[in-house]
């Protein structure tokens, strides 16, 4: 199996709070991995520093052998990896299927040029649509963002990601919001995409479906990698435990 | 010796940007709107100022009573104009803002006609000595009364109570009401001192030009915009230091580019260089 | 019609083209610009130069549109740089900063007294009304189509949210340039025209005052709806002129009209006309 991302040396601080501290972690090609930790132990930085939201004070980060570091976001995007917000960020100007439309049409909109030179929306629109069907969320699709439970806006995140057809999803805690069922029936939508070969990395808190789903776990906690492999071996490490004071992780060790 | 001069004419210019600018930034500081309608209690200020001291013959007295009033109608202007549209999108503010301001002015033109009023007899036209250079004293009592003004601000700030519940305000609301702090006491505080500064910095420039006329407020406020900006928007601190530098950029901008410039036009190609270099003005919010 | 009512209908087609350039940069792709009059006088004073010095007309007027295109990519680099708020005052000191150059060229721009003996379009009233007309027909199809091609979703995404648009691959500079190279494009048409029109400019008439104004015609339209901005630039520009009245207090109209637009229905006459309409279709629904 080769590497499709190669993350090493990540250090970020932000003025006196170190976020990250030389973190190193490699993506093996159309694995599932979740990248888990307590709160604030820099996971949601660490995914946007590979999408180059955040510009790290070191990082060396490569995608399919390719260093992508001092791109720009959208030319990171552009390379294949589409990542969702762990706080929702819908266009609230448009609709449900538009927000998805949208990146669907992400090589319409690639140039201006072909931008300006091109109407029709009628197939990212059908494309959408199937996109928020398999996701569940199909009958919102003509409705307004304002008003939608929590539930809806973030697999909307999640549907708006896979419209870019990446090779590299990036999740941040795609579950949070949604109840029991819901969450368990995106995980399995989730894992069936992953196994259709797209490659998945995800930040969940939620680790019962964590443990049920992820192939690898990495585990951060105060900016620092404390642990990786084998979900069940993972979750069995004193030090993870530690890192997890609370009912959670003794639930998920259990 | 020029150099002197410029450097004291620019820190002239500096005292009376940073106390229009002050009252600005603590309004952006607190409600994230750029308040253009500043300006307008800015000449609100310089008129009441002059017809005071005309009708009472006490500049002290008609800058006590001026400060107080404009205050008062500062604060009317964030319960009545601003307080009802802080959800919407930053522009509608801002554009509100520019419309009251257009309509005061106006208003300044039809109350008080539209060639100004002059000082019956100009106060603090006194020549001074000081260090070498002719000062007249209206120069000194701007500088020194700025300084003095902005000194107290920052002591109320720091020492009193009250002072102490704004800054929290400012650094983050919900915590500052979650400590009971009431938020709304602390914008009206806010309104009343930035707009009293603001009409002093209006009988200043009155005295200087002998002069309270309808567009006065037009010109140092944009350049009030400008220096927030500069500043840092909402950072008092560096909303003083911007208004002297660029008191000082301007004073010396006249004499070696003025062939190509203006006074204001080397203010903001100062402020656009500035912004291209450093995004988020020279000093940022913390 | 007579001369005076050509005049006005030829001076609000020239303000509906400026308003519609605002509206692209504003509206569309959601940078706020208080400084579009610079770009309105870089138009007349590009036909002012050129034509005083000979060149033909349909020369001087694409000059205009070319050189103010280009000098709003320059300033549309700003926006790539500061954002909102400020990037509001970064183009408000751009007005400013054209204003004061131009004060200071008194040989080729005619400094504070302006450029004066400006020659004729070549047509009369009328027939400079038909080529008014036109530029208006021009712009607003542009516009339209715009909004209905991809360009207008991305505009559209890049006006809610640059940060989340960028993460979907939009190329946010670039959009946001070309809406500043269109919108400038247009106001620099609008200036030709006018120069053309008076034949006579002077720097204030391309202040700071004339950028709020276009910014309330653009505002109390409807930002972003070309229909609204046309009614709200035809509305702001004839109001004053309807009655003595109106027009003694033209400026205490203005900013009332503004504030209290903004106060009470922000997405201006376009926002109103919608709510009427989604009132009245829910009624239709209930039938
Ligand atoms: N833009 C920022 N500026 C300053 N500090 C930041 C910034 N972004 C993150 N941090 C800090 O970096 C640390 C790591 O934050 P991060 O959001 O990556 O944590 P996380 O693991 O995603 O936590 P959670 O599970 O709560 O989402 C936190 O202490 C946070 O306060
Ligand atoms: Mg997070």
């Amino acid at each position: 199996m080769s590497v499709l991302l190669n993350v090493r040396n990540v250090t970020m601080h932000f003025g006196g709070v170190h976020a990250l501290t030389d973190v190193s972690f490699q993506v093996m090609q159309g694995e599932f991995l979740s990248l888990i930790g307590p709160n604030g132990a820099g996971k949601t930085t660490m995914l946007r520093a590979i999408t180059g939201v955040v510009t790290p004070q070191f990082a060396k980060v490569e995608l399919g052998g390719v260093s992508i570091v001092g791109l720009p976001i959208h030319k990171r995007a552009r390379l294949g990896m589409a990542m969702t917000n762990q706080i929702v960020r819908p266009f609230v100007t448009m609709n449900l299927l538009d927000n998805v439309a949208l990146a669907a049409g992400h090589r319409r909109i690639a140039t201006v040029l072909k931008a300006v030179s091109s109407v029709d929306k009628g197939a990212e629109r059908k494309k959408a649509q199937e996109l928020l069907d398999m996701l569940g969320i199909g009958k919102h699709t003509q409705e307004n963002i304002q008003g939608q439970p929590l539930g809806v806006l973030k697999r909307l995140e999640v549907a708006r990601a896979l419209a870019l057809e990446p090779k590299l999803l990036l999740l941040d805690e795609p579950l949070a919001g949604l109840n029991h069922i819901e969450a368990a029936r995106l995980a399995d939508v989730i894992v069936e995409i992953n196994k259709q070969g797209l490659t998945v990395v995800m930040i969940e808190h939620n680790l019962g479906e964590v443990l049920r789903v992820s192939g690898r776990l990495v585990v951060l906690d105060n900016g620092r990698k404390i642990a990786e492999g084998d979900p069940q071996i993972v979750m069995r490490q004193p030090k993870v435990r530690a890192a997890y004071v609370g009912k959670e992780a003794e639930d998920a060790a259990a | 010796m020029l150099y002197l001069e410029l450097l004291v004419q620019g820190l002239i210019y500096g005292c009376m940007y940073a106390i229009i600018a002050v009252g600005l930034t603590l309004v952006y500081g607190l409600l994230r709107i750029l308040h253009v309608a500043h300006a307008g209690l800015f000449t609100l200020g310089a008129y009441l100022g002059l017809i005071l001291t005309n009708a009472t013959g006490s500049l002290f007295l008609a800058m006590v009573l001026s400060g107080t009033t404009v205050g008062l109608v500062g604060m009317a202007i964030y319960r009545f104009c601003y307080k009802p549209i802080l959800h919407k999108p930053p522009y509608v503010a801002l554009i509100a803002s520019i419309g009251l301001f257009i309509a005061m002015e106006e208003i300044f033109r039809l109350l008080f006609g539209p060639y100004g009023l002059t000082y019956t007899k100009v106060p603090l036209q006194q020549t001074v000595h000081f260090f070498n250079m002719n000062l007249r004293a209206v120069d000194l009592v701007i500088v020194f009364g700025s300084i003095s003004m902005l000194g107290v601000l920052s002591w109320l700030a720091q020492k009193t109570r009250l002072g102490i519940a704004w800054r929290a305000t400012v650094d983050d609301p919900q915590m500052a009401e979650s400590f009971g702090v009431s938020v709304q006491k602390v914008r009206y505080l806010n309104f009343f001192i930035g707009s009293a500064l603001a009409a002093m910095a209006g009988i200043f420039v009155s005295l200087l030009s002998n002069m309270a006329e309808p567009t006065m407020g037009g010109v140092p406020s944009y350049k009030a915009l400008a220096i927030i900006v500069l500043g840092g928007l909402g950072n008092v601190g560096g909303t003083l230091i911007a208004s002297i530098i660029l008191g000082i950029v301007e004073a010396f901008g006249t004499i070696y580019v003025g062939d190509f410039l203006d006074r204001d036009a080397i203010a903001f190609a100062f402020l656009i260089i500035i912004l291209m270099l450093r995004p988020q003005g020279l000093f940022s919010r913390k | 019609m007579g001369i005076y009512e050509l005049s006005l209908a030829i001076i609000v087609c020239i303000n509906i083209v400026l308003a519609l350039g605002l509206n692209l940069i504003t509206g569309y792709c959601g940078q706020i610009s208080l400084g579009h009059a610079a770009f309105f006088g870089i138009g007349a004073y590009t036909v002012g130069v050129l034509a005083k010095a000979g060149f033909p007309s349909a020369v001087c007027i694409f000059a205009a549109i070319l050189m103010a295109g280009f000098i709003g990519i320059i300033v549309g680099t700003a926006s790539l740089r500061v954002r909102d708020d400020f990037l509001a005052i970064t183009t408000m000191g751009v007005g400013f900063l054209f204003l004061g150059i131009i004060r200071q060229q008194e040989g080729l721009l005619g400094g504070e007294m302006g450029l004066s003996g400006i020659p004729t379009i070549g047509f009369d009233k009328p027939g400079f009304l038909v080529i008014a007309f036109i530029a208006v027909i021009l712009c607003s199809a542009l516009s339209l189509y715009i909004k209905r091609s991809w360009m207008g979703f991305a505009f559209d995404a890049v006006a809610t949210d640059e940060d989340t648009a960028k993460l979907l691959t939009v190329d946010v500079a670039a959009y946001k340039l070309t809406a500043f190279a269109l919108g400038t494009a247009m106001a620099g048409l609008a200036g030709g025209l006018y120069c053309y029109f008076t034949r006579f400019i002077m720097p204030d008439d391309f202040g700071f005052l004339t950028s709020i104004s276009v910014l309330s015609m653009v505002a109390v339209g409807g930002i972003g709806s070309v229909p609204g901005v046309i009614i709200g630039t035809a509305l702001l520009t004839l109001l004053p002129e309807m009655s003595t009245f109106l027009s003694d207090y033209k400026l205490l109209f203005y900013g009332a009209m503004l504030f209290a637009v903004m106060r009470f229905a922000p997405e201006g006459i376009a926002g109103i006309g919608t709510r009427v309409v989604q009132i009245y279709g829910r009624r239709g629904d209930a039938k």
